[in-house]
């Protein structure tokens, strides 16, 4: 049971990785913008910044105004990482370094939880529910099962198919919704960090 | 006159699909990454005024956002065209076109506070500006926004001020000058041929408030700066045309400045205080007319600011000893990258600075930017979505608010009004102007533009 799940696994990664990367191609596509005004400031120290200090809870309202699901994000994200790296050693047939088994587990269970959070909290709140489409519940229910059936895995064998199972969709309806930010988010923050740099705005003087 | 709404009705699929095609010819890759991008985290809500002041769905950012990326998605992607319901994609009919206008006209400034909030970093007023630039072309921009575009284009300023009342009123305010510094020769030139400096006013100024360019004009006559004003068309810094996103027409405006620079021989043009005006000429006038220009462009907040550093005209903070705080426009500041200047000229102009929380390119927007004051179909929401900035200026417990931009000055008279803040409103030329050490008589009693 377990090879062919393994080329299954493997198969949707491979869709996965080619249609991410159509999907950027086309937005590329669209081409860039030639600018003729002089720059006031540095692109690339505008991008360096909106990809660290812009992102803290010091240069941004929104985390200091959210911090619980700011955390669960992180939490979140952490443990769909860790359940992908825990997948590679798995399709690797290499058995996951004993010092990490449980780090992994404890993130992917936490992740799991953060990802249950935002659920929630998605389900709870009036202007995020009017925000959502059917896509943001159905990645959140792929991501979070995904990161808990790692953990669960690892604790249980006998939960493994599941969780190839899941990992298989997860990799299959990732370039569909809104997963697709697993691109997009490093290419519209690299794209804000150069307008601003440019303009002179980033990195902050405040 | 057939009103916006019976226009949209009467909506033919080719003029949608003229639209459509128009959005997609303004979106380059930056755009396109940013529709592709959202994920309905919802935590740029309490960036945007509108939504602080009226928590509702449809003053989310995001949801804004949404309309137009529903859009994207339906007609631009194949999973909107294969699984529309699944991934939130929707067709550009009327009903979208009705939802646009609302979001991108009638919800926003464009003053891109989001952007800094958003989880991804998505540039929302870029995609807002595409949206516009269809709504443009399918004629469907607010008519009272519209006119103030079409009066730049027939008079060459956006208030239909004829060259007549223009240079009467500069004449006058030169008579002014005159009195106030005890200098008969104190002047404000006008179409000075070859002077270094072109500076350029807000038609507001000559309408409403000829005090601020009296200051302006009295900042250069201390510093003996060689400058001019231009009788002609060239003489109005603003463009609507940055709001209704019509780009042939915002090239027509930025023309103005050109040709007047050109007539004129002069090196510099020197933007007045104005963050629309200083953003469409500073930034995007090149981009709308495809060339770099041929003369140098300052913010007349730069030029104030090396005046007082160079020690080419001193001040006396003394002489404004109220509590000041500054606001921050977001085209000068978050989308201008002009923060400091503004800031060095105060702290040496004033006794008591006092910073708004947040400020610089953290600032609330006073809710009349992207066009608003223009259009009256927004009024309320306008101000009702300025109680963020009432409230910031409240909190300082300050005077003066300066403003280095006459339609911000316009939205904080309004609130100032309805939110009885009880604050004088000035620009920084006037606290300068104020502040001045001449060798000419004592200063006026600082009546300000309120
Ligand atoms: S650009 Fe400003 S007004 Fe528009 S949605 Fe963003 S925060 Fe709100
Ligand atoms: S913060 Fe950014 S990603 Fe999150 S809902 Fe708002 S626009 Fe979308």
């Amino acid at each position: 049971m377990g090879q062919p799940l393994h080329l299954a696994v493997l198969a949707a990664a491979a869709w996965a990785v080619g249609a991410l990367a159509v999907t950027w191609l086309r937005a590329r596509g669209f081409g860039r913008r030639v600018l003729l005004a002089p720059a006031a400031g540095d692109r690339s120290a505008g991008v360096c910044y909106a990809f660290t200090r812009a992102m803290l809870p010091q240069a941004k309202e929104s985390v200091r105004m959210h911090l619980p699901s700011y955390a669960a994000g992180m939490v979140f994200h952490l443990g769909t990482f860790a359940a992908f790296g825990v997948l590679a050693f798995v399709l690797a047939g290499v058995d996951l370094p004993a010092a990490v088994v449980w780090p992994a587990r404890i993130a992917t269970l936490a992740g799991a939880l953060g990802g249950l959070a935002l659920l929630a909290k998605r389900a709870l709140t009036p202007h995020l529910r009017g925000l959502s489409s059917p896509d943001d519940f159905v990645a959140n229910l792929l991501t979070t099962s995904f990161a808990a059936l790692a953990g669960a895995a690892s604790l249980r064998p006998q939960l493994q198919t599941a969780w190839l199972v899941v990992a298989t969709m997860l990799l299959l309806y990732l370039p569909i919704g809104k997963i697709r930010h697993c691109i997009f988010f490093f290419s519209s923050r690299a794209y804000l960090g150069a307008f601003f740099g440019y303009r002179g705005t980033f990195p902050s003087a405040s | 006159m057939v009103t916006i709404e019976e226009r949209i009705d009467a909506l033919t699929e080719r003029e949608l699909q003229h639209g459509l095609d128009v959005f997609r010819s303004k979106l380059r890759a930056a755009e396109a990454s940013y529709l592709n991008a959202c994920v309905h985290c919802g935590l740029c809500a309490e960036s945007c005024h509108y939504f602080r002041m009226e928590p509702t769905l449809e003053n989310v950012p995001a949801r804004k956002l949404d309309h137009v990326a529903a859009v994207f998605r339906r007609h631009f992607t194949t999973a909107g065209r294969l699984a529309p319901g699944l991934v939130g994609a929707r067709g550009f009919d009327r009903a979208m076109v009705r939802a646009w206008l609302d979001a991108v006209f009638g919800r926003c400034s464009l003053c891109g506070r989001c952007s800094l909030n958003c989880t991804i970093g998505i540039g929302l007023p870029r995609v807002f500006r595409a949206a516009r630039a269809a709504l443009a072309a399918m004629d469907l921009v607010p008519d009272d926004l519209q006119a103030t575009v079409d009066n730049s284009l027939r008079h060459g300023n956006n208030m239909a001020i004829t060259r007549e009342d223009w240079v009467d009123t500069v004449q006058w305010l030169e008579e002014e000058l005159q009195m106030e510094t005890g200098d008969p020769e104190a002047r404000l030139p006008l179409d000075r041929h070859g002077a270094k400096m072109l500076f350029t006013v807000n038609p507001r100024e000559p309408k409403f408030f000829p005090l601020s360019l009296q200051a302006s004009a009295k900042v250069f006559w201390a510093a003996r700066e060689d400058w001019t004003l231009a009788s002609d068309p060239g003489w109005d810094l603003t463009n609507y045309g940055l709001f209704n996103c019509n780009d042939e027409q915002a090239g027509q405006i930025t023309q103005n400045l050109v040709d007047a620079m050109a007539r004129l021989g002069c090196t510099t043009l020197v933007i007045g205080e104005c963050g629309h005006g200083f953003g469409a000429a500073r930034w995007e006038g090149p981009e709308w007319l495809q060339r770099t220009y041929p003369f140098e462009l300052r913010s007349m907040l730069d030029v104030m600011d090396e005046y007082l550093e160079s020690g080419r005209i001193t001040v006396d903070p003394a002489r404004n000893a109220k509590t000041v705080t500054l606001h921050d426009p977001c085209n000068l500041v978050r989308h201008g990258g002009v923060s400091e200047p503004q800031r060095r000229v105060l702290r040496r102009s004033v006794s008591r600075f006092v910073e708004m929380t947040p400020s610089r390119e953290h600032n609330f927007c006073c809710g009349g930017g992207g066009g608003q004051l223009a259009m009256a179909a927004y009024k309320d929401r306008r101000i009702r979505s300025g109680g963020m900035k009432a409230q910031q200026i409240k909190d300082t417990g300050a005077e003066i608010v300066v403003a280095p931009c006459h339609n911000c000055i316009d939205q904080l008279m309004e609130l100032n009004k309805e939110y009885r803040l009880g604050v004088q409103i000035k620009t920084v030329a006037e606290m300068v102007a104020e502040a001045l050490v001449t060798d000419g008589p004592p200063p006026t009693d600082g009546k300000g533009t309120t």
